[in-house]
C-alpha cells in the first residue's frame, strides 16, 4: 500500500482526466451544440423524405429516381418534358425542327439560360456536355441515350476526335443529326442523361461536382451532409423564373415507419413510400396518381418448366387473383395488371384482355401444358428482393397457385444478389426461374418498355431477363422505331404488346403503378406526375402556411 | 506499463488484419456484382460493365484484389468508395463523429444512470426499490432496441413532442478542423437514451452487487469507526471499490453499444457509421464495408485496451498489474 508522492500525483491527474472525459461525453447528451438559428420568418422551405442517399448527382451517372429526385431540380436539358401532359417543352432550346426524313434536329437556344455559376449557357457547353456522356472514360449508363447521333460509335472507339453528327453554328443553335430515323429521341434527350454542364466545373479531375453539382435548373444544391440531408436553394436566374420555395431539405430517412410519424409532427411536407394503413389524421393528405410503370413476376424461358410453354405460363397467370392482390391485400395506388404498356403511354391498349382470375380455366391449361393438377412439375422458386410488399406479393401468388395444385418456393434475398440470379449473363440464363420485377419506363413510350425489355437483342444483362426471343415481335417494335406517325406507331407497339402477353404470356402480369404520396394541406401547386412522385415540379410550389 | 501498453498495441495489428480478411472473404462469397450496381442497375450495357470492371480491376482474382488492398492500407491509403466515387476516409469522416457523439454520449449516460441506480438499490437492498430497479434492468437488458427506439419516439417525440422524432438536425455547431457538424442537441437525446438503455441495466446490476459485497468489507466499518460521514464512505470507499467491475461491464458492452447504433441510427435515421456500414454491404461497396470495419475493429480493441488502463486509476491497488491481469 505503500505509493512515493509522484505515483499518487499521477494517479490523481489520471483521475481527474477520467471524470472530465466522462463529463465531456456526458456534456455532448447535455448538449454542447448552440440553439438551431431561426431561418428568416419569411423563408419558405419544402421538406420532403428520400429513403437514402441518392447513389449519385452526376447527370451523366443517374439511373435511379433517388438521385432523380435532386438531379431534377438542378439541371435542364435542351427539352423537358410537361409532368402533367408529357408532352415535349422547350428547356435551354426555347425552340427546334425536325427536318421531314426524320434525321435533322436544329435546336435554337434561349438567350436567358444561365448556370448557377453565373455563366450563360451556350451551344457549345451543350455539344461538351453530350461529348462527355458519350466519351468511353465516362462510362456514362446514359450514354444510350446519345447513340442515335451520327458518328457516335466512332466517337466513342476513339476513332474520331468528334461527333460527326454534333454541331454548332453559333452560340446559339444546336444540330443533331441521326444515323437513322428514332422516333422517340426527343422524349430521349428530355432525361437527366442529356442535361447540359458547364465544362468548368465538370472537366475535373478530382470530380468536385459530385458533391456541388451545377446546373441551370431552378435550384442549386448548397450543402450535402451524407446520410442526413441535402440542401437545395432557389437559383435567381432561372430562366422559368424564380421558384417561389426559397429553401428545399431533402431528409434522408430510411425507415418508413419513423419517416411517417415525423410527418405526423410536421418535420416533413411531403412523404413517399405511403404505408398502406394510415393514422386517421393524416389520410386526407394523401395524392394518389398513375405511374408509367408495370409490375410483373417473369418467367425464365430458357429454364424448365417455363421453357417452350405458354400455356403453363397463361395457367399461372389465370390462377393469380390480381384484383385481390391490389383492391384487398395492397391497397393503394397500383392497380391489376392486364398487359405491358401502362395506361397514359401511347400505344396503352384498353381492350387487352390479359388474364383475369378464373381457377377452371388455369387448372384446364396446366392439364393442356403437361402437369394436370400441378403433377409432374419440378420443383419451382420465386425469387423477391428482401422488401415488405415484395414478400406479401410472393406469399399471396404462392397461395393461389396452391389452389390449383401447384406448389412454389419463395427466396428472399437482397438486391445485389436478387439481380444476379436475374440477369444472368448474355450467353446464360440466370438461376432465377421466376422472379418479381417491376419496370418503370425512363420516358413515356413504349419503346422504353418493349424493346429494353423483350427484344431479343437484350437478352440477359441489357433488360430482356426472361430471354425472349420472337422474330415477329422484334420486326413490330424494329418498325416503330423508325415511324414518325405516332398512330402508327401506336398500332405496332399494340400489336407487339397482344403477342408478347396474349399469345406468349411471357410474364404474369401483376399490376399497372401508381404514385401515393402525402403533402400537407399547404402545400399548394402540386402537379402529379406519371413520371412518379420524385419528378413534381418543386419550381411550382407554393407554401401557404402561416409563419413559413 | 509502458512495454504492456506497446504489447496490447502492436496485438491491435493481427485483430485488425483478421478483420479484414474476414470481411474480404465475407463479401466476395455474396452474390452481387459492384459493377453492375455501378453501371446503373438493370438493363447495364454489357460494354460499360467490362470498362468498370478493368477500371476498378474487379476482374482480377480475389486474392490478388486483396493483396493489393493490404498493400494500399498500409500506406494509409483505404481505397474509393465505388459508389460515392470518393476515398473511403471521406466517407469515414462524415459518419464517424455522428456514431462517436451518440456512443459516448449512450456510455456516459449508461454509466452514470446504471451507478446511480445501482447504487439506490444496494441502498434498499430486498425492498421494494430494488426490486424495481432489478426488474427495470432486466427490462432494458433484453428489450429488442428496434421496439424500444420506436416506443420512445411514440412516446416522447409524436405524442409528448418533447423531443424532434428524428434526425440529426442540419445546423449544428460546425466543428472547424474535423470540418463536420455536431447534432443539434435535442435531437441526439432519444437516441443516446435508446442506446443507454441497452447497457444501463447490466451496470446498475453489477454495481447494486458490487456496493453490497463492498459493504462487508471490514474496511467500511473502520473508515466509519474514524468518524467518515455516509456521503465520503460511499464515494470514497464503496463506489470506488464498486467501479471496476463496472468497467469491466462497460468495456464487455462495447460491442453491444456499436451494434446497438446501427438499429438505433437506422429508427432515428443517425447519419452514423451504422447506416453507412449496412447501406454499402447492400451495395457491395466493399472498400466502405472495409474501411467501416476496421474503424469500428479499431475503435472496439482501443477501447478494451483503454478500459484495462483505467482499472488502475480507479483502484490504485492494481497499478502494475495489468499486464499480468489482462
Amino acid at each position: 500500500m505503500i505509493r512515493t508522492t509522484a505515483r499518487h500525483r499521477s494517479v490523481r491527474i489520471a483521475r481527474a482526466l477520467l471524470a472530465g472525459a466522462v463529463l465531456g461525453a456526458a456534456a455532448l447528451a447535455a448538449g454542447c451544440a448552440p440553439e438551431r438559428p431561426a431561418p428568416p420568418a419569411a423563408e419558405k422551405v419544402f421538406r420532403f423524405r428520400l429513403r437514402e442517399d441518392p447513389p449519385t448527382l452526376d447527370p451523366a451517372m443517374v439511373t435511379d429516381n433517388l438521385s432523380d429526385a435532386v438531379t431534377a431540380n438542378v439541371f435542364r436539358g435542351l427539352v423537358a418534358m410537361d409532368p402533367a401532359t408529357l408532352a415535349i417543352v422547350p428547356a435551354v432550346a426555347s425552340s427546334w425542327t425536325i427536318s421531314p426524313d426524320a434525321l435533322v434536329y436544329t435546336f435554337r437556344l434561349r438567350d436567358d439560360a444561365f448556370f448557377q455559376n453565373g455563366r450563360k449557357v451556350t451551344a457549345q457547353d451543350v455539344a461538351w456536355s453530350f461529348r462527355r456522356v458519350l466519351a468511353k472514360g465516362t462510362n456514362s449508363p446514359r450514354r444510350w441515350l446519345l447513340e442515335p447521333i451520327a458518328g457516335s460509335a466512332a466517337y466513342i472507339e476513339g476513332k474520331t476526335p468528334d461527333v460527326a453528327g454534333l454541331a454548332t453554328p453559333d452560340d446559339h443553335t444546336v444540330v443533331l443529326t441521326l444515323d437513322h430515323p428514332f422516333a422517340p429521341f426527343l422524349s430521349m434527350l428530355t432525361m437527366t442523361g442529356a442535361a447540359v454542364v458547364p465544362r468548368e466545373v465538370y472537366d475535373d479531375a478530382t470530380k468536385g461536382y459530385l458533391r456541388a453539382p451545377i446546373g441551370c435548373g431552378p435550384f442549386q444544391v448548397v450543402r450535402w451532409q451524407q446520410s442526413n440531408a441535402i440542401e437545395m436553394r432557389a437559383f435567381d436566374r432561372y430562366y422559368g423564373g424564380r421558384p417561389a420555395i426559397d429553401r428545399v431539405i431533402v431528409r434522408i430517412i430510411e425507415n418508413r415507419a419513423s419517416a411517417v410519424e415525423e410527418y405526423r409532427a410536421g418535420g416533413l411536407d411531403s412523404l413517399d413510400e405511403v404505408p398502406t394503413d394510415l393514422p386517421d389524421d393524416i389520410k386526407g393528405d394523401v395524392l394518389r396518381y398513375p405511374f408509367i410503370g408495370v409490375g410483373y413476376v417473369g418467367f425464365n424461358l430458357d429454364l424448365p418448366p417455363f421453357k417452350g410453354n405458354p400455356a403453363l405460363r397463361k395457367a399461372f397467370n389465370y390462377a393469380v387473383d390480381k384484383e385481390y392482390l391490389w383492391n384487398v391485400l395492397l391497397p393503394g395506388a397500383n392497380t391489376a395488371g392486364r398487359g405491358i404498356i401502362p395506361p397514359g403511354v401511347p400505344g396503352y391498349d384498353k381492350d387487352l384482355p390479359g388474364y383475369p382470375h378464373d381457377e377452371a380455366k388455369a387448372r384446364s391449361l396446366l392439364a393442356q401444358a403437361g402437369y394436370p393438377g400441378g403433377r409432374g412439375l419440378p420443383p419451382i422458386t420465386l425469387w423477391v428482393n428482401t422488401s415488405e410488399e415484395n414478400r406479401q406479393i410472393a406469399e399471396q401468388v404462392q397461395a393461389d397457385l396452391k389452389k390449383v395444385g401447384v406448389g412454389i418456393a419463395i427466396k428472399e434475398v437482397d438486391w445485389a444478389a436478387y439481380i444476379q440470379a436475374v440477369e444472368g449473363t448474355v450467353e446464360q440464363p440466370g438461376a432465377a426461374q421466376m422472379f418479381r420485377f417491376g419496370w418503370y419506363l425512363d420516358y413515356p413510350d413504349a419503346d422504353a418498355v418493349l424493346r429494353l425489355q423483350l427484344h431479343s437483342k437484350n437478352v440477359g444483362p441489357p433488360g430482356n431477363y426472361f430471354r425472349y426471343r420472337n422474330p415477329a415481335f422484334d420486326r413490330l417494335v424494329d418498325e416503330a422505331l423508325g415511324l414518325t406517325d405516332p398512330a402508327a406507331r401506336a398500332d405496332r407497339y399494340r400489336r407487339a404488346e397482344r403477342m408478347a402477353v396474349m399469345d406468349d404470356a411471357v410474364w404474369l402480369f401483376l399490376n399497372y403503378y401508381g404514385s401515393m404520396t402525402l403533402f400537407k394541406p399547404y402545400v399548394k401547386g402540386v402537379v402529379p406526375t406519371p413520371l412518379g412522385e420524385f419528378r413534381i415540379p418543386l419550381e411550382k410550389l407554393r407554401l401557404e402556411k402561416t409563419g413559413s | 506499463m509502458t512495454g504492456y501498453l506497446v504489447r496490447r498495441l502492436l496485438g491491435v495489428v493481427p485483430v485488425l488484419l483478421a478483420a479484414t480478411a474476414l470481411v474480404w472473404v465475407l463479401m466476395f462469397l455474396l452474390p452481387g456484382d459492384p459493377a453492375r450496381l455501378m453501371a446503373g442497375g438493370q438493363g447495364a450495357d454489357p460494354e460499360i460493365l467490362r470498362a468498370i470492371r478493368a477500371e476498378w480491376r474487379l476482374d482480377e482474382p480475389a486474392w490478388v484484389q486483396f493483396t493489393r488492398y493490404l498493400g494500399r492500407i498500409t500506406s494509409g491509403d483505404l481505397g474509393t468508395s465505388y459508389i460515392q466515387g470518393r476515398p473511403v476516409s471521406a466517407v469515414l469522416r462524415d459518419h464517424l463523429l455522428p456514431t462517436a457523439v451518440l456512443a459516448c454520449a449512450a456510455a456516459a449516460l449508461a454509466s452514470f444512470a446504471g451507478v446511480a441506480l445501482g447504487a439506490f438499490a444496494a441502498a434498499r437492498r430486498g425492498r421494494a426499490a430494488d426490486f424495481l430497479v432489478l426488474t427495470l434492468a432486466v427490462l432494458g437488458a433484453s428489450t429488442p432496441v428496434f421496439w424500444l427506439a420506436l416506443l420512445l419516439m411514440l412516446v416522447f417525440a409524436a405524442r409528448l413532442h418533447w423531443f424532434p422524432v428524428l434526425g440529426y438536425g442540419t445546423d449544428g455547431w460546425l466543428l472547424p478542423i474535423v470540418g463536420a457538424r455536431l447534432p443539434e442537441w435535442d435531437h441526439l437525446v432519444l437516441p443516446a437514451v435508446t442506446l443507454a438503455l441497452l447497457t444501463m441495466g447490466a451496470i446498475a446490476r453489477v454495481t447494486r452487487a458490487s456496493l453490497i459485497e463492498a459493504g462487508a468489507h471490514e474496511f467500511l466499518r473502520a473508515a466509519a469507526a474514524r468518524g467518515a460521514g455516509r456521503g465520503r464512505i460511499f464515494l470514497r470507499h464503496a463506489l470506488r471499490n464498486a467501479l471496476v467491475p463496472v468497467l469491466t461491464v462497460l468495456g464487455l458492452n462495447l460491442a453491444s453499444l456499436l451494434s446497438g447504433a446501427v438499429a438505433t441510427e437506422f429508427v432515428f435515421a443517425w447519419p452514423g457509421l451504422g447506416k453507412a456500414l449496412v447501406r454499402a454491404i447492400a451495395l457491395r461497396d466493399v472498400p466502405v464495408v472495409e474501411g467501416c470495419v476496421l474503424l469500428l475493429t479499431a475503435v472496439y480493441v482501443l477501447a478494451s485496451l483503454a478500459v484495462d488502463l483505467l482499472y488502475p486509476l480507479v483502484d490504485p491497488r492494481m497499478m502494475g498489474t495489468s499486464g499480468d491481469s489482462v
